[in-house]
């Protein structure tokens, strides 16, 4: 446990008007972490950003830099840099001239700037050829490393993503997410990432924040959130989930109204628990074929349609009035549309969340 | 979608009738100027420059020119950069009396331009301000300065506010955002407002007529002219006048394109 | 000490933008608003004041009520809107081809457009005036030509009218430039997708989304032509008179301050009430900022 937490956010809040954007947040980020902010949009993700880089100020709450208060120390005046979803380079200036700005504004000397700024975008594995370039004539890919090699240039303690990769083509968002992830490695900087695509934060991120309302609903490692989310909220944003509604019944079963039938829980019932939702994901659900011994929780239905993901493969089950995913591997001999089939899950792999 | 040849052609030749007469009273000017009678009457027996040999020799004319363009110089430095803070303010910040700035900036724009120099006539008057080619500096700028606002707000509009939310987390105070970042990505509507501010004050009558005094412009001159007996030098000037308009507009606009030349390289 | 700390805030992001405004605030109101006040006050002077501190009296608006002015009022309204009428029939194709046809010519071709603007309006009146008179270009060409001519075409109502349309042509013509950029190629082709036919797309698409500019256009035009006065003066020659020359000469033959003041005051109102009902149907930010 490092002895000091770099930035540190304590009961924060901002009032747009009467609007809480950010609701008592308390969080603290640990130097040289990858840590990322998950939220659906208007959850208040770029509003905390904002506040964090200086160009808002919290309503209510202090902002530390390892300890000291900095609420009202502006952008300029922070060791921190933040990368624009619109990325905001200068339209006008080279390629190098961006990636030289923060130098310059700092008077640091020409030849001294143009080795800096040629590190930085070789960093982020653009050419040194694209230094005179306009910006202006750059792909979209481009730009981002640009953007990148500015912030790189500032040389900040920590690092801000604002959603920079949400324009860019799948393919490519790959490639530059493993990338900004080797730089955090290489640098050892903190980086401190906002986006609202699951798989971003899980592939990059030493630890998640999920935001829900303007308020934090879990902080934890991506794995953490992914197979113990503390609610149904984060359970259903952090990936494709099946979803029943259930109700205690008598020996410490469940009732599903819609199936007509019972269900073993996960552990033992709470004894405040009355009524609730389970969740399995996909991939936790099996198929039964005929003949198998399984008790609990095996149900059938008509196989309505089948989704390819690659290696894997998702279908599409209706039982009843309900509709069940599951996810396989890709094998032979795999059910067609149309046929009945059974499927079930173990106890131990589902979710309950009380009402 | 797909319009048929005959529309297309029709449409095309409706644009350059429109266009075409939009110069024929430059040209009708043009050819009265060099027409040796005293009356313009077409067609043109005998064609003489003499009316502006005379025109070059008036003083009261070298007067009028070199007024009309102190006055269009000073009215467009003085309204850019009034305007440049107002398109800020009108397009850029968020503040409480925005709609009310923008809304009052248009009245001047939207009012009968020869009721405006009366009105700052009775004003100069009561305040015993002396009618000269200053207080027509002043008058100008109110119906200028709004319009120049406008345009560069186009251009303010245009571009993305986070550059200079960037360029200031990258370490630029205010003032270095000013100048690295604002000014040279307004610069486009800077120059077009410039342009407008000085060809507007050129050819502008109305409030020149009312504030001015004993200096007189170009158009103050023909207008007295027109109303006190036409002589061929009235459309001799005139042309002057519009050929001096296009000199500044050609001047501004190759200066433009070697700049973005310069800046492409 | 919270809300101390939100006023601070407010009190910043406001002084950002007053700052920057106060200059033309200060342009406005000692330039605009201040002689404007000025204009109304004299307004309610006794006959032939030369100081707006006297004791008021409605006597100006009673003389204008009572001496025939109403005619130059209805010929300016007239005037104003019969050349509006005129303009936005013109200029909404003009806009259409100049939008759809010019390609790469568009920044040349609205140029030349806008070009005119910056010759004095009585040159280019002059210019007509030549055009158009007896032994001018079109009666002399066509006398030379085919031994008769149409003679003096000026000096009347119709004249008056083609001189306001050709002069205010360019500020009709930019709102609605302004305005049909504002409907997008695609909405067009989805509407024709849709299965909307060309007079369809024209008043379900295309009307409504150029509107602010076609309201910006009209009204700058009819407020400019309430205050026409140059065209009347040089193409009718006096066949009519104008509100505007009827405040000029109140204010120079005349040496009647107040009565003059009393008609631009009844002028502002005339054109103030357009301005404001349009003004409420159009978003400025909205016009500006999409381009």
């Amino acid at each position: 446990m490092p002895a000091e937490p770099i930035m540190e956010l304590r009961g924060v809040d901002k009032y747009f008007g009467n609007l809480a954007a950010v609701n008592q947040i308390t969080l603290a980020f640990e130097e040289g972490e990858f840590f990322t902010l998950v939220g659906p949009s208007g959850s208040g993700k770029t509003t905390l950003l904002r506040m964090l880089a200086g160009m808002d100020k919290p309503t209510r709450g202090d902002i530390l830099l390892r300890g000291e208060r900095i609420n009202d120390r502006p952008a300029n005046w922070r060791p921190t840099c933040m990368v624009f979803q619109s990325l905001a380079l200068f339209p006008h200036m080279t390629v190098g001239q961006n990636v030289e700005y923060p130098l310059k504004c700092r008077g640091t000397s020409p030849s001294e700037r143009k080795k800096r700024a040629s590190r930085c975008l070789e960093l982020s594995h653009l050419p040194i050829s694209y230094y005179d370039r306009p910006v202006t004539t750059c792909s979209g890919g481009e730009r981002q490393r640009v953007a990148l090699a500015r912030a790189l240039a500032f040389d900040p303690e920590i690092l801000f993503f604002d959603e920079p990769l949400s324009a860019i083509d799948y393919r490519l968002r790959k490639t530059l997410e493993k990338e900004i992830k080797d730089i955090q490695r290489e640098t050892k900087k903190t980086f401190v990432y906002i986006t609202h695509s699951l798989e971003e934060a899980m592939v990059m991120s030493d630890r998640i924040g999920v935001m829900r309302d303007g308020g934090l609903a879990q902080i934890g490692s991506p794995h953490e959130i992914y197979s113990n989310p503390v609610n149904r909220f984060v359970s259903e944003f952090m990936g494709e989930v099946n979803s029943i509604a259930v109700k205690r019944h008598e020996g410490g079963e469940l009732w599903c109204e819609s199936l007509g039938a019972t269900i073993t829980p996960p552990s033992v019932l709470d004894e405040s628990f009355s009524q609730g939702t389970l969740m399995i994901r996909p991939e936790n659900m099996h198929l039964v074929n005929p003949g198998e011994a399984r008790s609990t929780n095996v149900f059938s239905g008509e196989l309505f349609n089948e989704y390819v993901l690659g290696s894997r493969i998702q279908f599409q089950i209706r039982c009843n009035s309900d509709t069940f995913l599951v996810e396989r591997l890709r094998e032979a001999g795999m059910p067609k549309s149309g046929d009945q089939i059974s499927f079930g899950w173990s106890p131990e792999d589902s979710m309950l969340f009380p009402e | 979608m797909s319009d048929s040849v005959l529309f297309r052609r029709l449409a095309k030749s409706y644009m350059a009738f429109i266009l075409t007469l939009m110069y024929v009273p430059m040209l009708i000017v043009a050819l009265a100027s060099i027409s040796k009678s005293r009356f313009f009457v077409f067609p043109v027996r005998r064609y003489d420059m003499k009316w502006y040999e005379n025109t070059f020799s008036s003083l009261q004319i070298q007067d009028g020119f070199l007024t009309s363009l102190t006055v269009a110089f000073c009215v467009a430095v003085i309204s850019v950069t009034l305007a440049v803070f107002g398109a800020l303010a009108y397009a850029r910040y968020d503040w409480r009396g925005k709609s009310l700035f923008q809304q009052l900036l248009l009245v001047p724009v939207f009012f009968p331009q020869s009721v405006l120099g009366l009105a700052l006539q009775l004003w100069f008057n009561s305040f015993g301000v002396v009618m000269s080619w200053e207080a027509t500096v002043f008058a100008q700028l109110v119906w200028i300065a709004p319009i120049v606002t406008l345009i560069i707000s186009i251009q303010a509009f245009g571009y993305d506010g986070s550059v200079e939310e960037a360029a200031s987390d990258l370490g630029a105070s205010r003032w270095q955002v000013f100048r690295d970042i604002t000014i040279p990505l307004l610069s486009p509507g800077i120059f077009s407002g410039f342009m407008f501010a000085v060809l507007l004050s050129w050819g502008n009558f109305p409030l020149a007529y009312f504030t001015s005094g004993a200096d007189v412009t170009i158009p103050e001159w023909l207008y007295g002219k027109m109303i006190g007996g036409y002589t061929p030098m009235v459309p001799a000037v005139g042309f002057l006048s519009v050929l001096a308009g296009a000199l500044a507009l050609a001047i501004g606009f190759s200066l433009k394109a070697f700049s973005g030349h310069k800046d492409n390289k | 000490m919270d809300s101390r700390k939100l006023t601070t805030r407010v009190w910043s992001s406001l002084s950002s933008g007053l700052l920057c405004s106060a200059p033309l605030f200060v342009l406005l109101g000692l330039g605009f608003f201040g002689p404007l006040a000025l204009v109304i006050l004299y307004s309610v002077q006794p006959r032939g004041s030369f100081s707006p501190f006297g004791t008021p009296t409605l006597e100006n608006y009673r003389d204008i009520i009572e001496q025939a002015f109403y005619l130059s009022f209805g010929w300016s309204l007239l005037l104003a809107i019969i050349s509006t009428t005129i303009l936005l029939i013109i200029c909404y194709p003009l806009a259409l081809a100049l939008k759809r046809y010019s390609g790469a010519m568009a920044d040349i071709l609205t140029l030349l457009v806008v070009a005119p603007l910056f010759v004095a309006e009585n040159i280019r009146l002059q210019g007509w005036v030549l055009f158009f008179d007896k032994g001018g270009f079109l009666d002399g060409g066509l006398n030379h030509l085919f031994g008769f001519g149409p003679g003096s075409l000026v000096n009347n109502v119709p004249s008056i009218v083609f001189g306001m349309v050709y002069v205010y042509l360019p500020f009709m013509l930019f709102p609605i430039l302004l305005g049909l950029s504002n409907v997008p190629a695609d909405v067009r082709e989805a509407a024709l997708d849709l299965g909307a036919n060309k007079w369809r797309i024209f008043r379900d698409i295309e009307i409504p989304l150029a509107m602010p500019g076609i309201l910006i256009g009209s009204l700058l035009c009819f407020v400019i032509s309430l205050g026409a006065f140059s065209e009347a003066k040089f193409l009718g020659k006096g066949v009519i008179v104008t509100i505007a020359q009827d405040i000029e000469s109140a204010f120079t033959f005349g040496q009647n301050w107040p009565r003059g003041s009393a008609l631009a005051v009844l002028l502002i109102i005339l054109a103030g009430t357009a301005v404001f009902f349009a003004m409420r149907k159009i978003d400025l930010n909205k016009v500006l900022g999409t381009r």
